[in-house]
């Protein structure tokens, strides 16, 4: 045993991908450590927020203010609003309204302001302008308005006696805050999803509900193969053709399709994450079986077994201390696959719609399956969807390697 | 034994691989057949333009394209089926889609008015307000040729009677009959009430802008062909309707729908229109989802978009499309329906106003207007909630101030406990939950799966009970089951404590009918119920002010009686609002066609939101010019 073991952890394979699921399961544990965080917490008023760091505005006024001389920040101010796009669409409507051309210089931005500001009427709709560019202008009408000030902000507040606004800070352009010393700062470094959920937290708690659903999908599937495998292959005869014939009949239907039935006739309100974990489980025995069988039977004719049979121990005794022990390996990267696929299968019913009732818990499924409602893919909101693929495509992979690793350690004819 | 086993397994194999063999064998046969109509439409080809090439490929700068509102392939053209499933030609209701047939006169959502289509200038009522004269246009034909007449408007109130169509169904308790004395002259009698005036004048009005006018001569021949069969007669698919419109069927399979302009419409006239509606073709492809419309309205293949398109303003702001709706700012369109979660009353505990309210106001309706409606709904802070939709028409309908202190915002965290304690309803035995006589309050809130805006908002609703004690779970049934639930009493004792439904929109009848809808008892506890109450809410106070306000004309006592009834809602709370909805979703996309409606275009009267297909909205289509 001990020796296996050294050999398993010789094989940079094995090694590889174990790190990669430790790595995985490590986060899983810890994470919810540090950030307590209700996974399911409805942060955000809107859909989609991006990744990144949000300072609350509100502390950012009350908090110490540094003034820093910075040479370019009025050309960053400026730049972020007048991009040389919109220096060219106000051109572009200077002209067409009727401004020539060579008085127009894009590059100085005092005078597109000022000829922008004399000319630009909201209510004049130019002969050949769709709706929409209208309203564009309109927009950008309303941001490039005061951008050359160099005036800074007034904040008041609403006096509750007298009901008027009193003035009680200016803000100026040079002033600057600590992001340390503003009360409220929160990173999300995954953005939100369309609930307004942390995606991070949400991705973390999906990743471990979904790494529970292959686990006990593997085990179950893993089991019943297991148990049908020895009894056929040991036992042979009638049992062995009554138990081929189910497994050929469950070959020959499509696992996929036989659990899109059964989830959907459960209905929704039945669909817990166990149960879910359950039926792909019962529905994935197959092939674990067929093979299980085929090694026993070239087990059960090794002459220690015949010793066995012949110093009378029971069919049991035999099949747990003679035949299970050479197959264990075996079994093992058996239930790795399954657990790996368990997680696949999890993630292509739940993009169905046909996962685990929303909202109790969160898997790796149901967070694509509601990017994918809202859009997230065709709006081009990443966060919502790509990492959660990246870690469903981690644990397959990391899985997937750590058997490769154990095959070649166990399997005589990859041997090195 | 082993040897008979095997024998009995491979009997049951072969049988299997025969059964199996027996359904390519049919494929096979039926191939043949396939082929026939292809042959056919390449001889159409030659002899004339076959619809199906061109449908194929349809000039775009003649084709206004939609989307979102036909699902799945057309069944009928018959106007007096309500199974049709055709978007584009067929939708009696409050806001009457006229593109295909027409009614007497047009709504128009934004002023609240009716403006004259078949009929020619005003309609009135008599001075005892028993009947309704108004006169046909006398330009107005049919597509055959034949002019439209008073006796078309009777023969087809006569035969939505008499097969007992689902229009007839339930116009009849208030229209007696519908008479022609000459040909352009209709009258309308009301079924009179005790007092002998009209029992629902706003019914009766409301039908003139909501049914279509059908051909007598075709209606005839719909009742020859189908043998009175009332069944047969609504099951037609009624291909050669004759119909008045602009426009008519030129193509359909399941991918599109493609209706042709009739360039012989007789809303050229100068005493309508004046000329032909722009568009030549009116276009709707069928998309999968609403995923596959967003995409195609991002690509140009979309002109007016008809359906939910999350963070619509992005297509603009970040996509910088030439694509606009008819607000330039949240929330986009204007609301019109009130989607509503219904509470059962047989439920337990939610006989309690103490309950129902406590749940009402705790619920964050912030976040279910940001993120399940991605801000396309005004807030309750704008538009504080009554029985009205956001229109000005229906707000100045109540007194605001009589009503303030009812009102609430919601995300009342401190009040709904406070609410639930001074009813007495307190969390007894220290697990976190309340109970009311002993028993947890444990509920189950619900909408239709894959209704994801709906969804996202009962999500909201689950999360408020959580807050104050009150454990609430959701569950997401199918469509299909969830509608038979919902519209049968009893409702089952679980699943459905808290349900959302829909709430009417804008229309003539309206807010009366949506206030009828929410709160009337002649809905409650009732089976195969489409009209509303679906909890099963009874007063016999609104009722009463329900059953008067029809006959009101004094504006005065009909504030009175709205803001009374808003009262009650607002203190019994038998359903709450979630947010405001459009009536139709109205996106633009201007990459080839403009001069779509919008807000201030200087219309008058001003073209409604409604993709240019219902009610007033069909106004638009004579505006459009194509972008150069």
């Amino acid at each position: 045993m001990k020796t296996a073991l050294q050999q398993v952890f010789h094989s940079r394979k094995f090694v590889t991908g174990f790190a990669i699921f430790m790595a995985i399961l490590l986060t899983v544990f810890l994470y919810p450590l540090i950030i307590q965080d209700e996974p399911l917490a409805i942060l955000g008023q809107g859909n989609f927020f991006p990744p990144g760091i949000y300072v609350n505005i509100y502390d950012s006024i009350h908090s110490k203010s540094y003034v820093l001389n910075l040479k370019d920040a009025a050309s960053k101010r400026i730049g972020k609003i007048l991009t040389d796009q919109s220096r060219q669409d106000i051109k572009e409507w200077l002209v067409s309204y009727g401004v020539p051309e060579d008085q127009i210089d894009i590059n100085d931005t005092e005078s597109l302001l000022s000829q922008w500001e004399e000319n630009y009427d909201s209510s004049i709709s130019l002969p050949g302008m769709t709706f929409a560019k209208q309203r564009y202008f309109q927009r950008l009408d309303e941001s490039v308005n005061g951008l050359l000030s160099s005036e800074g902000v007034v904040i008041s507040e609403v006096n509750q006696e007298t009901g008027n606004l009193d003035q009680t800070n200016t803000i100026d352009q040079s002033e600057y805050v600590h992001i340390n010393e503003v009360a409220n700062v929160r990173i999300l470094p995954l953005g939100t999803d369309n609930f307004g959920r942390d995606v991070l937290t949400e991705l973390v708690k999906a990743t471990g509900v979904s790494l529970k659903i292959g686990l006990i999908a593997g085990v179950v599937a893993t089991l019943i193969g297991l148990t049908l495998g020895l009894l056929s292959g040991y036992v042979g005869g009638l049992v062995d053709d009554i138990i081929m014939f189910v497994t050929n009949l469950f070959t020959v239907i499509p696992s996929f399709v036989l659990l899109i039935l059964i989830s959907f006739s459960i209905g929704q309100d039945n669909r817990g994450a166990t149960t879910i974990a359950v039926v792909i489980g019962l529905t994935s025995w197959v092939w674990t079986a067929r093979a299980v069988r085929s090694q026993v039977i070239s087990l059960r004719n090794r002459d220690h077994v015949n010793l066995s049979k012949l110093s009378g121990h029971s069919t049991a005794h035999i099949i747990l201390n003679d035949i299970l022990p050479y197959i264990a390996s075996y079994v093992v990267m058996a239930l790795i696959l399954q657990v790996s696929s368990a997680i696949l299968s999890e993630a292509s019913l739940s993009i169905l719609g046909l996962g685990p009732r929303t909202t109790e818990v969160p898997t790796l499924g149901l967070m694509m399956n509601w990017a994918m409602i809202y859009q997230a893919h065709i709006l081009g909101k990443w966060w919502a969807y790509f990492p959660v693929i990246v870690v469903i495509a981690l644990i397959t992979f990391s899985m997937n390697l750590m058997n490769t690793g154990l095959d070649q350690v166990f399997n005589p004819t990859l041997r090195d | 034994m082993h040897k008979k086993f095997l024998f009995l397994l491979s009997i049951f194999i072969i049988a299997g691989v025969l059964l199996a063999a027996c359904q390519p064998a049919q494929t096979a046969a039926e191939e043949p057949a396939a082929e026939e109509p292809a042959a056919e439409t390449v001889e159409e080809e030659a002899v004339s333009e076959d619809p199906a090439a061109v449908a194929a490929s349809l000039p775009r700068e003649e084709t206004l394209y939609f989307n979102g509102q036909q699902w799945g392939s057309v069944v009928c053209w018959n106007p007096y089926s309500s199974n049709c499933n055709n978007a584009m030609a067929l939708a009696q209701q409050d806001n009457a889609r006229v593109t295909m047939f027409e009614t007497p006169y047009l709504y128009d959502m934004l002023d609240g008015k009716v403006y004259p289509l078949l009929a020619d200038g005003d309609y009135a009522w008599d001075a005892g307000m028993t009947q309704i004269t108004f006169k046909i246009n006398s330009a107005a034909h049919w597509s055959d040729g034949t002019p439209v007449t008073a006796e078309d408007v009777a023969y087809t109130w006569a035969t939505h009677v008499k097969y007992n169509t689902q229009f007839g169904a339930a116009n009849k308790a208030y229209i007696d009959t519908i008479e022609a004395p000459d040909a352009s002259t209709v009258v309308v009698k009301a079924v009179l009430g005790e007092d002998g005036k009209a029992l629902n004048p706003l019914l009766v009005q409301a039908y003139l802008s909501s049914n279509y006018v059908i051909q007598k001569a075709w209606t005839e021949a719909l009742e020859a062909r189908t043998n009175g069969d009332a069944a047969a007669l609504m099951a037609d698919i009624a291909e050669d309707a004759v119909f008045s419109g602009p426009y008519h069927k030129f193509f359909t399979d399941d991918t599109k729908v493609v209706m042709i302009r009739d360039d012989n419409y007789w809303g050229q006239d100068s005493s309508m229109f004046g000329k032909l509606p722009v568009p030549k073709y009116l276009a709707h492809v069928i998309y999968k989802d609403n995923a596959a419309g967003t995409t195609a309205l991002q690509a140009g293949e979309v002109d007016v978009s008809q359906q939910f398109n999350s963070n619509v303003q992005d297509l603009w702001l970040k996509d910088n499309l030439p694509i606009s709706t008819y607000l330039p700012e949240a929330p986009y369109n204007i609301g019109a329906s009130l989607p509503t979660a219904f509470f059962n009353m047989a439920s337990y505990g939610l006989d309690q106003v103490a309950v129902r309210k406590a749940i009402a106001i705790a619920v964050d309706y912030d976040t279910i207007i940001s993120n399940a409606m991605t801000n396309q709904s005004a807030t309750f802070t704008q538009v504080p909630r009554s029985l009205m939709n956001p229109t000005p028409g229906e707000q100045a309908l109540f007194d605001h101030d009589a009503v303030a202190d009812l009102q609430w915002a919601g995300k009342d965290i401190e009040g709904a406990n406070k609410l639930l304690d001074d009813a007495g309803i307190v969390d007894t035995d220290g697990d976190g939950w309340r109970e009311y006589d002993g028993k947890k309050l444990q509920y189950i809130a619900t909408c239709p799966n894959g209704w994801s805006d709906w969804q996202a908002a009962i999500e909201v609703v689950a999360a408020a009970g959580k807050e104050i004690g009150i454990d609430i779970t959701t569950n997401y049934p199918e469509w299909s089951v969830y509608q038979t639930v919902v519209t049968n009493w009893p409702l089952p004792e679980t699943g459905y404590d808290i349900f959302m439904m829909w709430s009417d929109g804008a229309g003539p009848t309206q807010p009366w009918g949506r206030i009828r809808h929410l709160l009337s008892s002649e809905f409650a506890q009732t089976t195969n119920n489409w009209n509303g109450n679906w909890g099963g809410y009874k007063n016999a106070d609104a009722d009463a002010l329900i059953q008067e306000i029809p006959t009101l004309t004094d504006a005065t006592a009909l504030k009175a009686d709205y803001t009374e009834l808003v009262k009650i809602y607002l203190t019994d709370v038998p359903s709450f609002t979630l947010m405001y909805r459009p009536q139709a979703f109205h996106t633009v996309n201007e990459s080839v066609w403009t001069n779509f409606p919008h807000e201030g275009d200087g219309t008058s009267p001003a073209v409604p939101p409604l993709d240019l297909t219902d009610g007033w909205s069909i106004a638009g289509l004579y505006n459009l010019t194509l972008v150069k």
